[in-house]
């Protein structure tokens, strides 16, 4: 679960990357000199903001660009100095005086205000920036120094943004595939307040300004097709959800809030009329069908890696044979008897080697635990000059239980 | 008999084990199903949930399901039990007929293509101990015989149509003497 937990945030973050930089690229097309030469990845922007903040914290001297790139040791130095060219070509950082050999700098506030509105448009989706946006317009239409060309133009720039708006979400509500209109979902929340402002502004215009009907009616034509292409996206989004439980149909904040602020019964019925079957592999038919069909084939199936000719597998059958041989040994041993003195083994032994062999096997017999045979041994050394083992240790195997 | 109690007690239990098998005359808790046994003997209970909660549910989710080992070749060796057990296709899937393990291991054989008997053998013993073990098949292995198990009643009408076309392509039990080399 927990793993799951770190994946799926994993995913999250760069999704949220993807996003944030997706809405980056859009924001700097405008600034852009030609195509292509655009930042890749968001990480840039966060050099971009530590040299800035570097010159903030600079004070009014400046910095060199050494001291710019010690106080970004942070990040690596070919990048931030690569950062800092791009910025010194765009204006954003300057000479302090401009005249050869100056090596201080200063940096310009306007690109950090930029960054801070990027930012914010990037974590909420321009939707609040959206919001501002038409607050500013009622504000600049109501104000009593307003005259009939900011109302115009006002409008205007409302028209067009709705058309755009409007324009993006039909053609992805049409073509697109859901993936993608998902992704785009944030331009469907909160959609109602926002054409409810619009038609504020659309109001105050209208009411003082009656001679700019014509643009007016564009606007209300551009907010009525941001609503029509909000309904068909929601649709299309919706009946993509009934057949495939998409939880991504909302964004992961509504159903983080939904789960924090929900009480327990709320949280409990989203599970009614589920109930869990015994965790038993589940059969498709479909996966069977495929097995059956790909099965004749002949697969790819795993060799052994070559071994040296002659090491043949032992492993498998030595335990048993070596029990069946230790048995049969001791078992000659002992013919009759129940037990056999050690030293008469050993020195019944041909030579010191076969001795030795003898030995292990005796003790393998005893450490057996299926083999019902015991080893006790004796005090002393039993010494024999002229004996084969010269010197033996007394001692005496016997049976634990009689052989059937 | 079927209070609240007793319905909890049988979905526990067969949360934990799977299908049950419980004595002639019990009468089905509410969501199992009653499976009499063929020979009169006791019946099946199989939890059946609705379709929008069961274990396909786990693969639209994009969730892993339980584990199953050598799924192609349980699933091929699955298949082959059908052909064997299930005689004619439009009769209702269960109770079914049993089959020897012969055949069974034959028509598994034509599916998986040629093997080393060894492995061919292993594989489906493998996969007979796993489907019976998740109620898919019921293995009597000292009477060597296999039936379909109870959980094969869980498949819905249009899988079994699927199944049925599935069982239209496979090569049928031999009816002739047992070959020499399917019992080594």
């Amino acid at each position: 679960m927990t793993d799951d937990g770190l994946v799926q945030q994993g995913l999250d973050d760069l999704a949220g990357e993807a996003a944030v930089l997706r809405v980056y690229r859009q924001a700097f097309a405008v600034l852009a000199r030609e195509a292509e030469k655009m930042i890749l990845s968001p990480q840039l922007l966060d050099v971009d903001e530590a040299i800035l903040s570097a010159f903030a914290a600079s004070g009014s001297d400046g910095l060199t660009e050494e001291q710019v790139r010690n106080a970004c040791r942070a990040f690596p130095e070919p990048t931030v100095s690569r950062r800092f060219e791009v910025l010194k070509g765009y204006g954003a950082v300057t000479k302090v005086f401009e005249r050869p050999n100056e090596r201080y700098y200063r940096a310009a506030f306007a690109p950090y205000i930029m960054l801070l509105f990027l930012r914010r448009i990037a974590e909420r989706g321009g939707q609040s920036e959206l919001h501002q946006l038409l607050s500013l317009e009622h504000e600049s239409v109501s104000a009593a120094t307003a005259t009939d060309a900011d109302g115009r133009a006002s409008v205007e720039r409302l028209t067009q943004v709705f058309r755009l708006i409007a324009n993006e979400l039909s053609i992805m509500s049409l073509g697109a595939d859901v993936v993608q209109l998902r992704e785009n979902a944030q331009l469907l929340w909160g959609n109602e307040a926002l054409i409810r402002r619009a038609e504020k502004v659309h109001a105050t215009v209208l009411e003082r300004w009656p001679s700019l009907d014509r643009e007016c009616q564009w606007l209300r034509a551009g907010l009525a097709a941001y609503r029509d292409a909000i309904d068909a996206a929601a649709a299309r989004l919706i009946e993509r959800a009934g057949t495939t439980r998409a939880l991504g149909l909302l964004p992961a904040e509504e159903w983080r809030t939904f789960a924090r602020t929900a009480d327990t019964e709320r949280l409990g019925a989203v599970l009614d009329g589920f109930v869990f079957d015994a965790p038993a592999p589940w059969f498709d038919p479909q996966v069977m069908t495929e097995a059956v069909e790909t099965g004749g084939r002949p697969d790819t199936a795993r060799m052994p890696p070559p071994r040296p000719v002659g090491d043949a597998d032992p492993t498998e059958t030595s335990p048993a044979t070596d029990q069946d041989t230790i048995r049969a040994t001791v078992e000659d041993l002992l013919a009759t008897r129940d037990f056999v003195e050690v030293n008469e083994v050993l020195r019944m032994a041909p030579d010191w080697a076969a001795a030795r062999r003898l030995l292990a096997q005796l003790t393998a017999a005893h450490h057996d635990p299926a083999l019902p045979y015991a080893l006790t041994w004796a005090e002393g050394l039993d010494v024999a000059e002229a004996a084969s083992p010269a010197w033996v240790t007394p001692g005496r195997l016997t049976r634990t239980e009689t052989q059937p | 008999m079927t209070g609240p109690d007793e319905t909890a007690l049988a979905w526990a239990r067969a949360r934990a084990g799977g299908p049950l098998r419980v004595p002639v005359g019990t009468p089905a808790p509410a969501g199992m199903l009653r499976l009499p046994e063929p020979s009169g003997d006791g019946a099946w209970l199989v939890p059946q949930v609705p379709e929008t909660a069961d274990a396909r549910v786990l693969a639209e989710m994009g969730l892993a399901g339980p584990l199953l080992e050598q799924p192609n070749d349980t699933a091929r060796l699955l298949a082959a039990v059908l052909r064997c057990c299930w005689p004619d296709p439009l009769a209702p899937i269960w109770p079914g007929v049993t089959a020897g393990s012969a055949p069974v291991l034959a028509v598994f054989g034509e599916l998986t293509g040629p093997r080393d008997e060894m492995a061919h053998r292993r594989s489906a013993v493998a996969a007979l101990r796993r489907l019976d073990q998740a109620g898919w098949l019921l293995w009597d292995e000292t009477a060597d015989t296999i039936r379909l198990g109870p959980r094969v009643a869980l498949w819905s009408g249009s899988d079994l149509s699927t199944l049925r076309q599935l069982w239209r392509t496979m090569p049928g039990p031999q009816p002739a003497p047992p070959a020499p080399e399917a019992a080594p």
